[in-house]
């Protein structure tokens, strides 16, 4: 197997996009492709995640964005794993570059939905629930975390300011983020005033819909040669699923998935979570980050939520949690989150996150989950 | 009413299974309580999302018309399957009596 490297990493704005989706993708796709070094012919294969791309009428999405970047004879297809589709997307492109089959290849995940109304995006959310089983019986997207919630909040009683420490966390650092939907700081009084969605969680607590795009460029160690950035070695890209519906679950607490993605993660990078600088974690709801600090390995179970309260979490603790705002205040444009985790790192590596460095960055974990844990990627990347 | 679907158990992998009958009684492992709905339950907003250990075995989902605030429902709660006047699995608190009709 080859060292791969990420090379390059872009993102647009998150928040409402004028331009189509598949126009913002290109766009991002040629801004990692440049940043990079490399040029558009380089790039051997092109992997598109664009969940919700049939709501702009569109689909086979790859070959557009490959015409665009004059390359229409390089392949591409489209990967699918839910809010964990572009991080899928650069676990295709590790095996093809790390196996050989490529020397370079393009992950660009986008979506926009701010054409729909907040009812159908809600709706087109749930599809990645099981319809017959969850959908059908009452649950959301946000119904589904808060009844996670509440399982572990039976074990691990929490006063609803720890929810509320996550959240004004991931907007002080989205607040330093030129990517970020909500570059604004919120207090305890505005989430604790916002209304309740799904009990326990309140608005403050949902990520918001998003259009946006990232893409990010692997290429193998030995085709880059003398890289203009610093590259990101990509030290573990490892997948898992579980049981999609939570009520066949042998327990309720966190998510199986993550724990799975997370072992084999270590495994290969020969890595430990304490050898971890800092982490982007799929923090759809505040309840979601706590789950995956623990479900990752870096805190005890039932531990985490103080973790956030104690500001260890924050950029200048001890754990640096979601530096970009994640996905709770940067945006979660689906398609595009898995992607924009890894252009955070990229850019903390890379001395670009001006205002929201985190101190220590020779190691970092992205966490990107699919719905409520049918999916999962953990990626782990490290200096040269 | 039908709990779940697989050709194989997802715990063990094992596909050499039957169908069997579920108790109708059982109490609340996790629930939430609604304000934003689906968009198949746009005029039943506030309503509860209940995970449900059957008594006997089994867990399954379903919705609680009667559960409008989270002061309503706790974990624990002893709940029963009422037929529904929707497609999904709904559920009542046991205390609330027979449903009219």
């Amino acid at each position: 197997m080859r060292e791969a490297w990420v090379v390059g990493a872009a993102s647009n704005r998150f928040g409402k996009m004028p331009e189509t989706g598949r126009e913002a993708a290109t766009r991002v796709s040629l801004e990692a492709i440049r940043q990079s070094g490399l040029e558009p012919k380089d790039i051997g294969y092109t992997f598109v995640s664009n969940c919700f791309g049939l709501t702009e009428k569109q689909g086979h999405v790859g070959p557009l964005i490959n015409g665009g970047l004059g390359i229409p004879d390089v392949p591409s297809c489209t990967i699918e794993s839910a809010c964990s589709s572009s991080s899928a997307g650069l676990h295709e492109a590790f095996v093809h570059v790390a196996g050989g089959f490529t020397d370079a290849a393009l992950v660009v995940g986008v979506e926009k939905l701010s054409h729909l109304d907040t009812l159908s995006a809600t709706s087109y959310f749930a599809e990645a629930a099981d319809y017959a089983f969850e959908t059908k019986n009452g649950a959301t997207f946000p119904g589904l975390y808060a009844t996670l919630a509440s399982a572990y909040q039976a074990r691990f009683p929490m006063k609803p300011e720890v929810l509320g420490s996550v959240a004004i966390k991931n907007h002080a650092n989205a607040a330093r983020n030129p990517h970020a939907q909500f570059q604004k700081e919120i207090t305890m009084e505005t989430y604790l005033n916002s209304p309740m969605i799904a009990s326990p969680l309140r608005l403050f607590d949902c990520c918001p819909f998003s259009d946006g795009a990232a893409a990010v460029v692997v290429a193998a160690k030995e085709f880059v040669k003398k890289p203009v950035t610093e590259p990101l070695v990509i030290r573990a890209s490892a997948r898992a699923g579980s049981i999609t519906e939570m009520q066949d679950r042998p327990d309720l607490l966190g998510l199986p998935a993550t724990r799975t993605a997370a072992a084999k993660a270590f495994r290969q990078a020969g890595l430990a979570p304490g050898q971890i600088d800092f982490l982007e974690v799929h923090d759809c709801f505040t309840i979601a980050e706590i789950l995956a600090i623990e479900d990752l390995g870096f805190r005890p179970r039932g531990t985490a939520g103080q973790s956030e309260v104690d500001g260890e979490t924050a950029r200048d603790g001890k754990l640096p949690v979601n530096p970009s705002g994640g996905l709770k205040a940067k945006g979660h444009p689906v398609s595009a989150t898995g992607a924009s985790q890894v252009v955070e790192i990229f850019e903390q590596f890379n001395g670009l996150a001006k205002g929201r460095e985190v101190a220590r960055t020779e190691t970092a974990l992205a966490h990107n989950v699919g719905a409520t844990g049918g999916s999962c990627s953990v990626h782990i990347f490290s200096r040269r | 009413m039908t709990a779940t679907w697989a050709l194989a158990c997802p715990r063990c992998g094992r596909a050499d299974l039957e169908e069997t009958a579920l108790s109708e009684r059982g109490a609340v492992a996790a629930f939430t309580v609604l304000s934003v709905p689906g968009d198949e339950f746009l005029n039943d907003a506030p309503y509860a999302y209940v995970v449900v250990e059957l008594d006997g075995g089994g867990r399954v989902t379903g919705w609680m018309p009667s559960v409008r605030s989270e002061r309503d429902i706790a974990i624990g709660a002893r709940v029963r399957f009422v037929p529904g006047y929707k497609p999904g699995v709904q559920f009542a608190k046991e205390s609330e009596g027979a449903p009219p009709g």
